[in-house]
């Protein structure tokens, strides 16, 4: 009778942590997706910010900081900060300093991070015609990301739930 | 005073590249009190001048006569320079650059030159940045003080007045401090202030930054930034009822134009030209006819034979007799 309970027990604990896993696993698609939309909103909060207000950068990224959601926001507040400390480096580095905050908090493949870089290499550093043809550039890269990245979820997000329960299934099955 | 100075260009030193400023940062005090352009070259060496002389600087921040001793500013470090000047914002620039200068907080203008670009309407904007030129803007408050009584007409009216000088004699301080004069008014002399109109069009006499004015000019002072002293002059008059125009650099016929229509509203002129003398000043086009036709009651020739801002006459501009003891 005990050894039936231990083994229901065990049982549904594995079963719980590997349908977590699953889980957590497919939500990194889910977030991924909502951060890029997220960053695009912000990406187009600046756009306004230097194209018609013609903010210098420090306060363009403030203001896009402040308006924009938070959740994403915040990586325009850290290259600013980085920036305004240390005074060897440029614009682009700052925008590399984030990088390991946007894959490691954010969720962010690669290729989106490489995306923001291309921002970081151009922004400020020419007039806002040219600017604003970079703006679009980096609109349209995002928005292919984003397509891209609501196919992986629609794809992955459910197989990894599924995955994580049936895993832990398996599991049972052979230990029982 | 000097310490005031010395900090001014400490102050300065935060918008270089950190290799630059640190090696300016070790000039000694007592001759960075005296400096007033920091020139960066691409591939050249530093350079600053001051008092009419100027000096390499080697890297450990002594001043050298010698060109092998200076330290050559490389590429990127100009161009890094740059872009702390334009708060990393070149688009933000977009006119001034146009213009080719920038202004700092504190009035301080950078010149820019480089491969200027041209699209339809003139120059589009300035690529490949090759030298820049800051100039310190020194504020000499009281400098003017003793020449006012040759300004002032009576206590409510002055004379249209012309500063001649050559170039980095002083002829904008002065102007500044008797637009500083005019417009808080002089209690001493028994003259209350007047409304001054200011058409700043190099963003040289109050240095405006961000809407707000970094020198001294008065409590009674509009200004008129970065505009066109031609159109200037016509929208001060219609919008501000100013008692006193106030320019820099007077030249072209336009600028002429303008000032025949604040003469006709009853509007009191202060100006400045470059020039070396009255002679000098009289062979110019469209000036040298305004002079003629004695509108400016009151000229000023400076120079610098002994140090910056000396004042070498005072000229009636109507008997063209010197008036200055």
């Amino acid at each position: 009778m005990l050894i039936l309970k231990l083994k229901l027990t065990g049982s549904i604990l594995v079963l719980f942590s590997t349908s977590l896993m699953g889980y957590i696993y497919g939500k990194s698609y889910k977030e991924r997706l909502e951060n890029l939309i997220y960053l695009e909103n912000c990406i187009k909060l600046l756009e306004t910010e230097i194209i018609y207000g013609a903010n210098p950068l420090p306060e363009a990224f403030m203001n896009v900081y402040n308006k924009g959601n938070k959740k994403v926001s915040y990586i325009f507040r850290l290259i600013i900060e980085k920036l305004n400390k240390d005074r060897e480096c440029t614009i682009f580095d700052s925008f590399l300093s984030v990088g390991d905050t946007m894959k490691n908090e954010l969720n962010f493949k690669n290729e989106d991070i490489e995306m923001f870089m291309t921002l970081g290499r151009s922004i400020g550093s020419s007039d806002r015609t040219d600017q604003e043809k970079n703006f679009k550039l980096i609109l349209t890269q995002i928005k292919t990301l984003e397509d891209e990245a609501r196919i992986e979820k629609d794809k992955n997000e459910k197989m990894f739930k599924n995955l994580g329960f049936l895993a832990g299934l398996a599991i049972v099955v052979i230990l029982i | 005073m000097e310490n005031n100075e010395i900090a001014i260009f400490n102050y300065l030193l935060e918008y270089l590249d950190p290799e630059i400023s640190d090696i300016l940062y070790k000039i000694p005090d007592n001759k960075k009190a005296n400096i007033e352009e920091i020139r960066i070259r691409n591939e050249k060496p530093l350079m600053i001048s001051g008092e009419a002389k100027d000096y390499y600087v080697s890297s450990k921040g002594q001043l050298s006569k010698y060109e092998k001793e200076g330290f050559v500013v490389r590429g990127e470090q100009l161009n890094k320079t740059f872009q702390i000047i334009s708060n990393y914002s070149i688009y933000a620039f977009e006119e001034e650059i146009r213009n080719g200068f920038i202004t700092l907080r504190g009035g301080h203008r950078v010149g820019i030159a480089g491969k200027t670009v041209y699209n339809s309407k003139g120059v589009e904007t300035i690529r490949n940045i090759s030298s820049l030129n800051i100039r310190i803007a020194r504020e000499k408050i009281g400098i003017s003080d003793r020449i006012m009584k040759y300004i002032i007409k009576y206590p409510n009216s002055i004379y249209n007045t012309l500063i001649v000088s050559p170039p980095q004699c002083g002829k904008t301080t002065l102007l500044r401090d008797i637009i500083r004069n005019i417009s808080d008014g002089i209690p001493e002399l028994n003259i209350r202030g007047m409304k001054v109109g200011v058409v700043d069009e190099r963003s040289e006499i109050a240095g405006v930054y961000n809407g707000v004015p970094q020198k001294k000019v008065g409590m009674r002072t509009d200004i008129l930034d970065g505009c066109l002293k031609s159109d200037g002059i016509i929208m001060l008059i219609r919008s501000m009822s100013p008692e006193v125009i106030a320019t820099d650099e007077l030249g072209g016929y336009e600028d002429i134009k303008a000032i025949n229509e604040a003469l006709k509203a009853g509007i009191k002129l202060i100006s400045t030209v470059h020039g070396e003398d009255l002679e000098d000043i009289l062979t110019k086009n469209g000036l040298g006819e305004i002079i003629e036709r004695k509108i400016f009651e009151r000229i000023i020739i400076m120079d610098n034979s002994q140090g910056v801002g000396t004042i070498c006459d005072i000229i009636d501009g109507c008997t063209f007799k010197s008036i200055f003891y």
